[in-house]
């Protein structure tokens, strides 16, 4: 009985043994963390006292939170994500779904596309965001004709007339505009594996049912291809607007650092604010923003678990 | 009930379908590659820009109907790009930060993927629990602490900084659990009877049956250490140990006025190159890994 | 409407991409099903019957051959075009539907002369959904229906276009052996009334013999005979069929002719008048046995199984090829259970004689040969 008592003592201390370096590591780099964040946040003024190398007197308020929201320009930054996540998890959801809906219909190359459908994933982001302001670029202004970058041409020739997209003096548009494709570009590879998956998963027989019964294509799709994928769909859509309000190594990777192309942050986003916030050592403030950034997210995934529900009943 | 059957076709009507779906089936089959081969050549367009520009001089980048091909290759660009960008030294900072972080990480995340999967302790459910709700919490939280710990800690600007902070992954230690629960416990008593210590019998049994699992953490976790680009910008200030991403940006946007996109081109292809080739080698771990995880490196 | 299936093939191409082996399914199938039946194709897994049935749907395509409904050839037609009614072994119903969107589907898509207004379509759908009963469940997902349940939905969905074929494909595999009885029976029933030409596929002899106007034996994706149940049963054209038909199984035996005269273990058992000496299998049905103290055939005695009507003797001899002889005799006659023998004689209509080799028939006796189609 002894011995038995001693091995399970020895069992509950080899365990820990085990957990031990990620345990250590998760308590300094993810618990602490988490209650600090939240210290941070309701210590008014943190950072500033901090900067003065004041004596710390600890005063519990909402005071950065105020602050964030009334002047710190996170409006804007906020506004900026919406508009952008708005904008990109639609398009992207429903063009990935109808790209991986073809994909699933062919035979022949059917690897090989689905191979090129997924060469945006393994991408740094802000080096082909380089990439994406080189070909909306215009150059070469001084001299006797500007190129207008290979965008414009290749939109030249359906007619358009030349846009400037990203370059000094641009319009907010424009600049979302390019934002978007490229965001878009960026999440469809994830899209498309994830609904492709699903479709290879639905049962082979509803299509074959839907055949016997003269069913028009278009119907197929709607009636049956999408109610039977929406679990998958739900889960793209919910993890696009979790990727969507963490936007922002893409606007990096076209407009730098500091957004120069348009001047000051009218294009920052809610993450982009929380590092610049950091960067200018007012850490109250970007907890504050952390934590409103983290109250957004969890709202809305919740709701978007909340209408999947309803509609992915079966 | 007889009466309602269905309309049988007659023998003109039958030659007339049968037509039609013929051309119907072509016609679909048509669309439907026509639509995937412009939305493939959209999504390849990019890589194939960035290429061509980077070999082009900079008077044939700046034409103001652009060429397609580089009318004269320019291999300098990449010579060039190495050196304005300090490429070499980031390349070598990326891999050794890369290698390094990718075995501990491995190293710490089997470790305790075991002690979850196997062995009973108290609390045991009730830790896994707190940490998978870890992982609903949008990682800038915790970079704003982090920044101001590893300041304390005086490691700003040092490779223990790139690496040590993030080594651990919820989702890695939860991905690897999951493959552990499914190999049969009877094994693991089996060779408890026999006498194998357990370090053995994770080493000889556990690691091989979640080999692929293995492989596609690795891989993840180095096209993380690749892509990485806000954390490393925020903790490292000399080039002696920042990452390559950094670089990238960095060195462009400190130019003034006109830039030499060109080169530009040559550097970000550079990059990207890497990338490709894990890509082609090693796809299925990938995109497996891609599909359970749902996270961008 | 009758259907014609002429010299239909289906051959697969191998799976494995570095052998050319190829798997040919059905072989040069011909026959024709009469209009307004309801046909079994029956036989053991891998005999190419749910390939039949897919290629009359046409789900598969036939490698070579023709297939009419009526006169009209439909061979290339896809199965959009051929207004065939399918229930699938799994039942394949739409989970995200109710059961009476399930069953108004097919409705939505009728074109043309067929195209019906809303009002009818309901009226439709509950129609076919009282025809099967299940009129009550018409708002429940197919998830909170039992197998049964789920089974008649499929046969509402097939049936409420009122297709001009109705195929069924394993009917009955996933249900109980109560819903099965229960459920043959109003396959049946349904067919009767709605006088639609049906081909059900299945394995289970007993299930095809019961409620088919006429069975198709298949082997190896050939056709070994067609015929009313009875008579195949009666009358097989071969060992295979002779084997496959029948609960018990038929005893079969090695045996021998000799001078006219069937030998069983060296006993002289049955006059086989005109045939040539030569080895051979004897297939004798279990109610072929007649026990008789001074009978021609002797047994070793195994057991005596009472079944109230009946009595079961199983037995054994040196020259069986069945693991037991098991017979069904009247319970009038007495057997003592102590006995170490048991001798019997035989009816000659229950014992069918087939060439060793072949293992095709060779002895019909006043029986007329079979024919193999119909």
């Amino acid at each position: 009985m002894k011995n038995f008592l001693q091995k399970i003592k020895f069992d509950q201390w080899k365990a820990w043994i085990y957990l031990l370096p990620a345990v250590v590591l998760l308590l300094i780099f993810t618990v602490w963390p988490i209650f600090n964040t939240l210290r941070m946040a309701f210590w008014n003024g943190y950072g500033l006292f901090k900067e003065l190398g004041g004596e710390l007197t600890f005063e519990f308020g909402i005071k950065n939170f105020k602050w964030v929201v009334g002047y710190g320009g996170f409006i804007t930054c906020l506004k900026n994500t919406m508009l952008l996540t708005v904008l990109t998890v639609p398009i992207s959801t429903i063009l990935a779904l109808v790209i991986a809906v073809c994909l699933n219909a062919i035979k022949p190359f059917q690897r090989f596309l689905q191979t090129i459908f997924f060469l945006p994933y393994v991408t740094n982001s802000i080096a082909i965001g380089m990439v994406f302001e080189a070909m909306f670029n215009i150059v070469g202004f001084g001299t006797t004709m500007p190129s207008y970058g290979i965008i414009n041409n290749i939109l030249g020739v359906f007619g358009m007339d030349p846009v400037n997209w990203i370059n000094a003096g641009s319009s907010y548009w424009a600049n979302i505009a390019v934002l978007t494709v490229y965001i878009v570009w960026n999440a469809l590879p994830f899209k498309i594996l994830i609904l492709l998956g699903g479709l290879q998963s639905v049962n082979k027989q509803y299509y074959d049912a839907a055949k016997i019964d003269s069913t028009p294509r278009l119907r197929v799709f709607t009636k049956i291809t999408v109610p039977l994928l929406s679990p998958m769909i739900a889960y793209v859509v919910i993890t696009g607007f979790i990727g969507g309000f963490k936007e922002y190594s893409s606007i990096v990777g076209i407009f730098g650092d500091d957004m120069q192309a348009v001047g000051g942050e009218s294009l920052n986003t809610m993450v982009g604010y929380i590092y610049k916030q950091l960067g200018a050592n007012h850490e109250g403030d970007a907890s504050a923003a952390a934590l409103i950034l983290f109250a957004i997210i969890f709202v809305v995934t919740m709701i978007n678990m909340y209408v999947s529900k309803k509609k992915t009943h079966y | 009930m007889a009466d309602k059957l269905m309309s049988t076709m007659h023998e003109k009507d039958m030659q007339k379908v049968t037509a039609m779906q013929k051309v119907t089936k072509i016609l679909v089959q048509f669309l439907l590659y026509a639509f995937l081969i412009v939305m493939a050549l959209i999504i390849v367009f990019p890589f194939y820009w960035m290429i061509i520009s980077s070999l082009k001089n900079t008077a044939e980048y700046r034409l103001p109907v652009p060429t397609l091909f580089p009318q004269e290759i320019m291999w300098g660009n990449y010579l060039e790009a190495f050196t304005a960008a300090n490429l070499g030294k980031l390349f070598m900072n990326t891999v050794y930060v890369g290698i390094v972080s990718t075995i501990l990480s491995l190293v710490v995340t089997v470790l305790s993927a075991f002690a979850f999967a196997r062995l009973e302790f108290k609390g045991k459910n009730a830790l896994f629990a707190a940490l998978l709700a870890t992982m609903m919490i949008p990682g800038e939280l915790f970079t704003i602490t982090n920044y101001v710990t590893v300041t304390k800690f005086g490691w700003l600007d040092s490779y223990t900084v790139l690496i040590v902070p993030f080594l651990v992954s919820v989702f890695y230690i939860y991905l690897l659990r999951q493959n552990f629960l499914q190999i049969p416990n009877e094994l693991y008593l089996a060779a408890k009877v026999d006498g194998t210590t357990d370090l053995k019998y994770l080493w000889k049994v556990m690691i091989p049956l979640s080999l692929p699992n293995l492989i596609s953490i690795t891989i993840l976790k180095m096209m993380g250490a690749w892509n990485s680009y806000v954390w490393p910008r925020l903790v490292t200030s000399t080039d002696d140990y920042r990452l390559i991403t950094n670089g990238l940006r960095d060195a462009f946007t400190d130019m003034s006025g006109q830039a030499n996109i060109p080169v530009q081109m040559a550097a970000v292809t550079v990059v990207s190159i890497p990338l490709f080739l894990v890509f082609i080698f090693l796809r299925k771990y990938i995109m497996k890994g891609v599909s359970r995880s749902g996270i961008k490196g | 409407m009758k259907i014609v299936l002429q010299n239909l093939t289906k051959v697969f191409p191998s799976r494995n991409k570095k052998s050319n082996e190829e798997v040919v399914a059905v072989s040069d199938l011909t026959f024709t099903i009469p209009d307004g039946k309801l046909v079994g194709l029956l036989g053991p897994s891998g005999c190419g019957k749910s390939t039949t049935l897919y290629m009359i749907s046409g789900l598969q395509k036939p490698t070579g051959g023709q297939i009419f409904f009526g006169e009209d050839d439909v061979t290339s037609l896809s199965p959009e075009n051929r207004g065939v009614g399918l229930v699938f072994q799994n039942y394949a119903l739409y989970p995200h539907m109710t059961v009476k969107q399930n069953i108004l589907f097919p409705l939505q898509n009728l074109k043309g002369a067929d195209k019906l207004d809303k009002n009818t379509m309901l009226e439709r759908a509950l129609e076919a959904a009282r025809l099967v009963q299940i009129d009550n469940l018409m708002d429940r997902k197919p998830s909170e229906l039992s197998g049964g349940q789920q089974q008649r939905v499929a046969i509402a969905r097939a049936l409420v276009k009122m297709p001009r074929v109705l195929l069924l494909d394993e009917p009955l595999s996933n249900l109980d052996a109560r819903l099965r009885l229960q459920t043959r029976e109003e396959i049946r029933r349904i067919q009767r009334e709605t006088g639609i030409t049906t081909i059900f596929v299945t394995h289970d002899q007993e299930e095809a013999m019961s409620i088919s106007d006429v069975i198709v034996v298949m082997k190896l994706g050939v056709v070994q005979q067609i015929g009313k149940p009875q008579t195949v049963y009666d009358n097989p054209v071969n060992l295979f069929v002779a084997k496959f038909l029948g609960t018990p199984p038929v005893n079969v035996f090695k045996a021998n002719v000799k001078g006219g005269k069937l030998y069983i273990n060296g006993e002289a058992v049955l006059d086989v008048p005109g045939v040539a000496d030569r080895d051979v299998f004897a297939a004798i049905r279990p109610e072929g046995f007649i026990p008789d103290e001074n009978g021609a055939m002797t047994c070793e005695l195994s057991s005596i199984e009472v079944m109230g009507r009946d009595v079961s003797i199983v037995s054994k001899n040196e020259a069986m090829l069945t693991p037991t002889i098991r017979s069904i005799v009247d319970a009038d006659y007495k057997v003592s259970a102590t006995a170490q023998n048991v001798k019997f004689n035989l009816k000659p209509h229950k014992v069918f004689i087939f060439d060793s080799q072949t293992e095709e028939r060779i002895y019909f006796g006043d029986q007329t040969a079979p024919e193999t189609g119909i």
